[in-house]
Formats: structure tokens, sequence, C-alpha cells
């Protein structure tokens, strides 16, 4: 079939628009990339994205600074401990609540939803962190975020979809309740256990809010903390530069200044770590939020 | 007659026993997440009776009835971020919500496989970037001397604007961030909706001379009607929390408009440490949060024929 004026119309839009959503999309990421990487053009500005004078001179300064190995290691230990206990922890508790005919399964499924719709507010859990005494623990950033309803309920539904006979033969043989979930359930659920480690992994690699609220001691800053600092820090001497420049109103002390190429560089540092797994975060997570996804 | 009446009283053992050694190790296996939730989850609850009393860091000092409401609400900086937050809820409504539902119709209509895939992973990106990086971004961005933005205005000829200084555009700013960074993640679901309708209706439909534009209109459309609803109550969970993303692209000169209760809770609890009235703030916005999910869950049952309710 030959397609008509109009439907030509149509497709010729729809690669428009798709180009012009690629740009958004793309652009503030290779903004960055490119000031981190340019000192030759700093304050001058230009549209192209290629570095008119490409060094690593930023990212050497960011390296030399000894203050920001701590908050890497620390995001980077949450981020490994923190999965590990979570799915654990979430998966064994998946089982239970995947058990239709255990006495008071339900109670744990409302025990799980009630707290999506209602809390106690930010005091109150403020206030029992530190009752508990883990005001400035790394143990605070780890343990309070290493359970997520949704993610049980998700791991749940695929456990459903595996076909009980399996377990069934396995309770023939003998075997227990435990034996069954870590030697049959666990592996046969690797897509979905996967694609939750790789959630909990970014948001535990992302701590920030708990971060502010019960850490104060530097040495314990998660990377997204330090970072939020340097870029405060950056913005406060730009600014300054700016309204230096407004008085002086000449351009000698921009060009020997560039707080922002720093920024950009602790930027792309940060993003790093979610770039080398994207490929394969990709290939998981489409297929894990489909998988507790409600059918339509 | 034997194996059934065998069966009955395995049944009726099974009912009695609670206890039987299997239903223990499953208990067992659910209890770290039973512990968590209690100490994580419900012991902050009665905590909202801070609310009601008059309490210091050096402890409780008896109750005081509605006296930290009244309090709050004669503050006009609570009743100014109470506003600023329907604000920005809106706006994610009239723009936000719609927005990967549009990008799911659009990519629907590509071809082209590559290209497709190619727009899905760069507009999912966003989504698994910090907000403190994606703030630190657009503040680049938008930096009114050096960011791309006000090149592009200067060159054009405009003159160069104050973004994220400017009270009065941080709303729309905001809503324009936020769509950026959960566009694509957002649109999976859809996606994934629209790929489990019916591949004939569109063949069927095409043969009787259905434009594309029809075609998603009126089959891709309704089939995902019911995603949209579920994703449209769920939603309404978490609604006034907007904490982090506010903190980190807020600045003095913006207060006005971008102070929310999240952010003034913060402020009046933690930094001022005046317990009661921030716990009186929570308890105010928890309402209003339950009872907007309680009331999309109502009107979802209306609006599906067969009374479906989500939660």
């Amino acid at each position: 079939m030959k397609p008509t004026v109009s439907e030509r119309i149509f497709n010729i839009a729809i690669y428009i628009f798709f180009v012009a959503f690629c740009i958004l999309m793309l652009v503030p990421v290779l903004y960055v990339l490119k000031k981190s990487f340019d000192v030759g053009s700093s304050g001058e500005l230009s549209l192209s994205l290629i570095p008119k004078q490409f060094s690593l001179f930023y990212y050497r300064i960011i390296l030399n600074d000894r203050g920001i190995y701590r908050p890497f290691l620390n995001s980077a230990f949450i981020t490994v401990v923190g999965t590990a206990l979570s799915i654990f922890l979430e998966s064994m508790g998946a089982y239970t609540l995947s058990k239709r005919d255990l006495p008071g399964n339900k109670i744990f499924i409302y025990m799980i939803i009630i707290p999506m719709m209602f809390g106690g507010g930010l005091i109150p859990y403020y206030l029992l962190i530190k009752y508990l005494g883990l005001m400035n623990k790394i143990a605070v950033l780890i343990i309070p975020a290493c359970i997520s309803g949704w993610n049980m309920l998700l791991i749940r539904n695929y456990y459903f979809s595996i076909h009980p006979s399996l377990s069934e033969s396995a309770m023939i043989d003998g075997a227990q309740e435990f034996t069954i979930f870590w030697k049959i359930i666990l592996p046969l659920s690797t897509p979905v256990l996967a694609a939750i480690s790789l959630f909990t992994a970014v948001g535990y690699w992302n701590t920030f809010f708990s971060a502010i609220l019960f850490i104060n001691d530097p040495k314990k800053y998660t990377f997204p903390v330090k970072l939020r600092e340097m870029i405060i820090v950056q913005q406060e001497m730009q600014r300054q530069i700016e309204s230096m420049l407004i008085q002086t109103g000449e351009d000698t002390i921009r060009k020997s200044l560039n707080t922002e190429g720093i920024s950009s560089a602790m930027i792309i540092i940060s993003m790093l770590p979610i770039i080398l797994i994207y490929p394969y975060l990709q290939k998981h997570f489409a297929k894990g939020i489909m998988i507790g996804s409600i059918k339509g | 007659m034997e194996a059934v009446d065998n069966l009955k009283t395995a049944g009726i053992q099974k009912k009695k026993r609670i206890f039987s050694k299997r239903n223990i190790t499953l208990y067992l296996m659910i209890l770290p997440v039973v512990v968590w939730y209690i100490i994580f989850a419900y012991v902050p609850m009665p905590g909202i009776a801070i609310a009601f009393a008059d309490f210091k860091v050096s402890g409780f000092k008896g109750w005081v009835g509605f006296d930290n409401f009244k309090f709050i609400f004669n503050l006009k900086f609570f009743w100014q971020s109470f506003f600023n937050t329907w604000v920005f809820v809106i706006y994610n409504y009239i723009f936000g919500f719609p927005a990967p539902i549009i990008l799911a119709l659009l990519l629907n209509e590509l071809r082209h496989k590559y290209f497709k895939k190619f727009i899905q992973t760069i507009s999912t990106l966003p989504n698994f970037i910090s907000w403190v990086v994606v703030s630190g971004m657009w503040i680049t961005l938008l930096s009114p001397s050096t960011g791309y933005v006000n090149y592009i205005i200067k060159a054009l000829g405009g003159e160069p604007v104050y973004f994220l200084s400017k009270a009065s555009m941080f709303p729309a700013l905001f809503t324009f961030i936020r769509i950026w960074k959960g566009i694509g993640y957002s649109s999976i679901i859809y996606l994934a909706a629209i790929a489990g309708i019916d591949p004939e209706l569109y063949e069927s439909a095409s043969i009787d001379g259905a434009t594309r534009l029809q075609q998603s209109w009126h089959i891709t459309l309704p089939g995902i009607k019911y995603t949209v609803l579920v994703i449209f109550v769920l939603s309404f969970t978490g609604v006034l929390n907007l904490f982090e993303p506010i903190y980190v692209l807020k600045n003095p000169m913006i207060e006005s408009t971008a102070e929310v209760l999240d952010t003034y809770i913060y402020s009046m609890g933690v930094v001022q440490a005046r317990y009661p009235l921030a716990t009186a703030m929570g308890l105010f916005k928890a309402t209003i949060s339950l009872a907007l999910v309680l009331l999309s869950n109502f009107l979802s049952k209306k609006l599906t024929e067969d009374n479906r309710s989500i939660l």
C-alpha cells in the first residue's frame, strides 16, 4: 500500500519531534561532559559540544582533593551492603507473602500496604532515629532504607508465576520450606531479583535525604551530599565572580576562573557508576517493571 | 471414599495447627521484615501525638490540645508553602501526568525499531541520576552568564534570563525538569500496555481506512485506559512528597514560590527543632495525602464500568 500524503506528513512530524526530543534529553548531559573537559573556552560561550581545548585539568583537581574519596567509598559501601541485605530480606519475606494458605498472610499484606498511604511524618521518624542512637552512624543510611513494600509485592507476584509443581515435588522428596526457597525459588527468580537489585543499588548510590537528615560528620557523607556541597560552593563563587565582573566591567577575571568546570567534572564522576552499569540495567529494568505491572 | 476422608482429616489437621513446623519456618522467614515494619513504619505513627503536646528537645511537657494547630494555621509562611505545594501538584497533573502517555503513543508510531530503542535508552537514563546531579546540570545549563540556554537567547537577540532566581518562573521550570527526569521511565509501563493490544484491531481499522492518528485515538488510547487509571490512582500516594527535588533546586531568592510543605516541615522541625509544630504540619499533610488516595480510589470505582477499585 502506498502511503498517503497525510500519512507522510504524520511520519515527518513524528521524526522532527523525536529529533528535538533527543536533543532535549541529551544536550544537558553532553554539555556538562564538555564543560568538564574544556579549559580552552572558560567563560566564553559557544554552541559547540566539543571542547575547545581538551584537558583532564578539572578531574585532576578533584582527584587531588582528598575530601572526595571518603564520600565515594561510603556510598560504594552502603550500596553494596545495603543492596545485598535488602534483596535477601525482601526475597525471603516475599516468599512468606506468596503463601496464601498461611494463617495471617492477609495481615502481613496489610502491614505492608498501610504505610504506603499513611505515616507518622518526618518528625516522629527523626526522633525515632535519634532515640535508637542511629544518628551519625553509617547504619542509618542502610537499615531504614532496606525494605520496600513495593519491591516485596513485585517479587511475590513473580513467585506466583513459578509453577507450583516444582516445589510440590521437592516437598514430596522431603524438602523444608526454607530449602525450597533457597534451592528452587531463588535460582528461578533471577530476572526479577536482578531488576530489583539494580533499582535498589541506584537508590543507595543516590542516598541524599537521609544523609543530610542524619549525618553531620563529613567523614560519613555520601557522595551526593559531597557533590551538593561542591555545587553550592561553585555557585557561590560563580555569583561572586559575576558580581565582580559587573562592578569592574572587565572580562579578565572570568578567563582565569571557571568554577563550573570543577562541578561539571564532579557531576560526571558521580554519574560514572550508573553509566557503567546502564547497559546491564537497560536490559533488566523494563522487564522488571512489567513483571510487577498490573495487567491492563 | 477413604481417600476423600483422608484429605478431609488432613485439611482439618492443617487448619488446627497454625504453628506447624512448616508455618513456623515461614513466619521466621518474614520475621526480619515484620520487625523492620514495626520499628520504622509503625512506631513513628503514634508519634503523631507530639502534634498535640508541648514537646521540647528536653522532653515531654504536657498536652496542649489543638494549640499547635492554631499556631501553624496563623503562620503566613505555612499557608504560602501549602499553596506552593498545590501549585506543583496541579502543574504535575496538567503537564507531568500526560507527558509520558504522549511519549508512549508517539513511540508506538515509530516504525524504525533501532531509533525507537535509542530514544527509549536515552530518555530513561535521567531517572537513574540523583536529583542532586540533575539539579547541578540544570543550574549549569540555565546559568545567566555561562549557560547554554542563555547563550541561545542572546544569540537570538534576547536579554539573558536569570531562570533560577525568578520566583515566578520556578513552578514551570521545576515541572519541566521533573518531566525531563521522569518521562522515559514512566512511559515504559504505557508502552507495555500498548504492546498488549491485539494487533488485529489495527489491521481491521486500517482496512476500514482509519488514519494513524485515528487509530491511536480510537484503539491505542482506549486500550491503555485501565493502565492510565491505575497509574493515576497510585500517583496520589506520594504526590505531596517533594522534599529532595525542591531542596536541591531552591535558593533564597525564590523562596516565595519554591518553599513547599516538605521543606517547611524540615526547616521548622529539623533545623529549628520546633518538633510539635513540625509534627502538626506533618499530620496535616498526611491527612490530605490519605484523603487524596481514598478519593481517587473512590473515583476510579465510579469511572470504571465494573466498579473496580484499585486499592
